[in-house]
């Protein structure tokens, strides 16, 4: 399927075999969906990452695209969350792809809080998971943690206002001496730090370790003015000393490919997905200046979501990271700045 | 009284206007703003934007306000008067939050009427009105125009659900909304004096009308300057261009010679977040059947084809399909407003039957289609800013 989740997913990489296997996904689209054709009418084999076609990641908002083929067996539909107010993405997942996207967030996730399986408890809602045939991106950012999970937990009984059940946490704790606690970056500070944790809760913490992963983004915890180190430090007290905070960068549109966080600053892209900065004027590839980010990966088989525009905004790090990971490491700089749209009130 | 008579005679009946101020001095002083605003423009303004204004300012156009409904100045003051037009009261100016320079438009205009006036502004927004009042009043020295300003205009910022609305409306002679049809429904709803008047200028949309004969360099570089104000969310914007009586070769041969000269025509760059919603619009557009081009560094969407395909979505779109007149007019949208033109003969008959039997508010030449006056949606607002008391000896 891809020979390059053969290795560890920052192990040294050949680009040509990555640029080959993203050529033949790119036909494979080209040849399998229509609407995929109509965008790139007149592409041909690309010589370099940068000359492989891409979808802009707001078209997934306005239209589900779906690739047709022998052997793609479509599952259900995952729902971006629609933060900004506008319509949520819709990425439709299949059963080769979801195989393929499993294997790769395992093995990331095992890079960075190791292989053994542990309860998970998810810091939402669990009414979020009921939309037959959906998957909100809340929830699917959870499950990438599935595969390292014993059991799943939720301990919110409100999400907004954030309403935790403590008692949940506490039967979990009472059970097990590791766990893993993913939540959304905001939610996660809203439930387990800007309240203060029970009394009974600190106790039942005390000395256990806990494996945090978070994602969505630092916007609200910036405007409430807590940085990442107040964060980590929040989280990880009275733990034991093995217990780590992982933030990662992803989106639905790229789903099964997450970009982790590393000690030294930067995101990284596992070996078989890559990461190209473009001037959002000209699209040309930026090997160092801040511009939109372009994702790539090798598993997206039933919709041409392999490679995507994003409207985040980023820099590429030049020269090997010193935390040792190979492969591409950006700098994420936040979405790109919205500019108010005048008019007469017809928008 | 501190009113004052200006005198006009149409050829056929002289009135005198009475206003709280001589009119022509504050003309004098609005048109003396200029030299300050080329000087200096606020933040809030673009380039464009500003430009206009000061263009707005020019002191021959606010005369023929009065001119094109009142006639010319009458120096005499003997001769018979068969009416007097005072102003009616308080006007009450409801802007929307993305609201363009109706509102900075709308204050001149109402000001040239002496009437107090009362503008709500959306309560999250860049506000050009409130940018520009602020500047007239420190820009100017004093006089009529200053003491008008500060005495009898009140502008605020506050939302739909302030209870200074219901005030507006029961407070106000006249009622002026730009906004959503359920917006200016909402307010006309609310409790406000009998008699009084009520201006809804709300969902509208408009088109540019081009003959390939009449296609040039000069109508090309207009038309995306036009474009490029507002793109897709203004309402005298261009939502499509019509090549009438074209095929789809002259459509796409027009689309590619915008294409050629918009870098020339629009020279600076559109913000990151519209040059890149850009980028998706074209792909949005090719998978919806429409042969779609970018401009030069993103600033638009230019796509060619059926007017049959899915209607295009997105803020700097402009879509280019060939019709014959009949089709266009078949076409037409029920909320049409102005249709900007670029046609060989646009008084001829043709044009004139179609005004005739269609709901299209303006004709008028494409360089013209933002121009705001005081006949606007098929009112004469501005006129009825005024009550009219007859005089008969």
């Amino acid at each position: 399927m891809s020979e390059l989740l053969d290795q560890g997913p920052f192990a040294p990489r050949d680009d040509s075999l990555f640029l080959r296997e993203m050529n033949a996904l790119s036909r494979w689209h080209l040849d399998h969906c229509p609407e995929y054709r109509r965008v790139w009418s007149d592409w041909h084999d690309a010589h370099s990452a940068a000359e492989l076609p891409y979808l802009h990641a707001g078209l997934f908002k306005h239209v589900t695209l779906q690739t047709q083929a022998e052997g793609i067996k479509h599952l259900r539909v995952l729902l971006s969350s629609s933060t900004s107010g506008g319509q949520p993405s819709r990425i439709a997942l299949d059963e080769r792809s979801s195989m393929l996207q499993e294997r790769s967030t395992r093995s990331i996730l095992a890079e960075f809080v190791g292989s053994s399986p542990r309860p998970l408890v998810v810091v939402d809602d669990p009414r979020a998971l009921r939309r037959r045939g959906e998957v909100s991106a809340r929830i699917a950012a959870a499950m990438v943690l599935r595969p390292l999970a014993t059991e799943i937990q939720f301990l919110l009984a409100d999400s907004d206002p954030v309403v935790p059940r403590w008692d949940v946490l506490l039967d979990v704790l009472a059970r097990s001496q590791e766990l893993l606690v993913y939540g959304f970056t905001s939610i996660l500070w809203q439930a387990w730090l800007a309240a203060e944790l029970p009394a009974s809760v600190r106790g039942a913490l005390a000395g256990k370790t806990i494996h945090f992963v978070h994602s969505g983004g630092w916007k609200k915890l910036e405007a409430a003015r807590i940085d990442r180190r107040q964060f980590d430090a929040g989280l990880l007290v009275g733990l034991s000393d093995r217990s780590r905070v992982l933030d990662y960068y992803g989106l639905v549109e790229q789903v099964g490919v997450i970009f982790p966080y590393c000690e030294h600053g930067f995101h990284h892209a596992p070996r078989w997905a890559d990461v190209i900065v473009r001037d959002p004027w000209t699209l040309a590839a930026l090997p160092d200046q801040p511009g939109l980010l372009q994702l790539l990966n090798v598993l997206a088989h039933g919709a041409p979501y392999h490679s995507v525009l994003t409207e985040d905004f980023g820099r590429l790090a030049p020269g090997p990271c010193p935390c040792g990971r190979s492969g591409r490491r950006f700098e994420l700089i936040g979405r790109v700045p919205r500019a108010e749209l005048r008019g007469c009130a017809n928008v | 009284m501190s009113e004052k008579l200006a005198l006009f005679d149409d050829g056929i009946r002289r009135v005198a206007v009475a206003l709280p101020f001589d009119i022509d001095r504050l003309i004098d002083e609005w048109s003396g703003l200029r030299s300050p605003m080329i000087r200096s423009r606020p933040d809030s303004f673009t380039r464009d934007e500003w430009a206009y204004l000061i263009t707005f300012l020019d002191p021959a156009w606010l005369k023929r306000v009065f001119e094109s409904h009142f006639g010319k100045p009458s120096p005499a003051t003997d001769g018979k008067i068969t009416a007097i037009l005072r102003p009616r009261g308080r006007v009450a100016v409801w802007l929307p939050n993305n609201v363009s320079l109706l509102g900075p438009l709308t204050l001149i205009l109402v000001s040239l009427s002496g009437n107090p006036m009362w503008l709500k502004t959306g309560s999250h927004s860049d506000d050009l009105t409130a940018a520009f009042l602020e500047f007239c009043r420190t820009a100017l020295p004093g006089g009529p125009l200053a003491n008008y300003l500060l005495d009898r205009v009140r502008l605020e910022s506050f939302d739909r659900d302030d209870p200074r609305v219901r005030e507006m409306a029961a407070t106000s002679a006249v009622r002026i909304v730009f906004g959503t049809d359920e917006a200016s429904a909402a307010i006309d709803a609310l409790p406000h004096p009998a008699g009084s008047l009520s201006f809804a200028f709300s969902d509208r949309r408009s088109e540019a009308w081009i003959e390939p004969s009449s296609v040039d360099d000069q109508v090309l570089e207009t038309l995306a300057k036009v474009f490029a104000i507002y793109g897709q969310a203004g309402c005298t914007s261009p939502r499509r261009v019509v090549v009438i009586d074209g095929t789809a070769e002259s459509a796409r041969q027009l689309r590619d010679r915008l294409l050629a000269l918009w870098r020339r025509a629009i020279p600076q760059d559109p913000p990151m977040n519209v040059a890149s919603a850009n980028i998706m619009t074209r792909q949005w557009a090719a998978i919806s059947g429409w042969s779609a081009a970018l401009t030069d560094r993103h600033g638009a969407v230019l796509a060619v084809g059926d007017a049959s395909l899915p209607e295009l979505e997105g803020t700097a779109v402009l879509p280019i399909v060939a019709l014959t007149l009949d089709e266009a007019i078949a076409q037409l949208p029920e909320n049409i407003q102005t249709i900007g033109h670029a046609v060989a003969h646009p008084l001829e008959e043709r044009w004139l039957r179609m005004l005739a039997t269609t709901s299209i508010k303006r004709f008028v030449p494409v360089a013209r289609m933002h121009h705001f006056g005081p006949v606007w949606d098929g009112f004469q607002f501005w006129r009825m800013l005024f009550e009219e008391v007859e005089v008969a000896s």
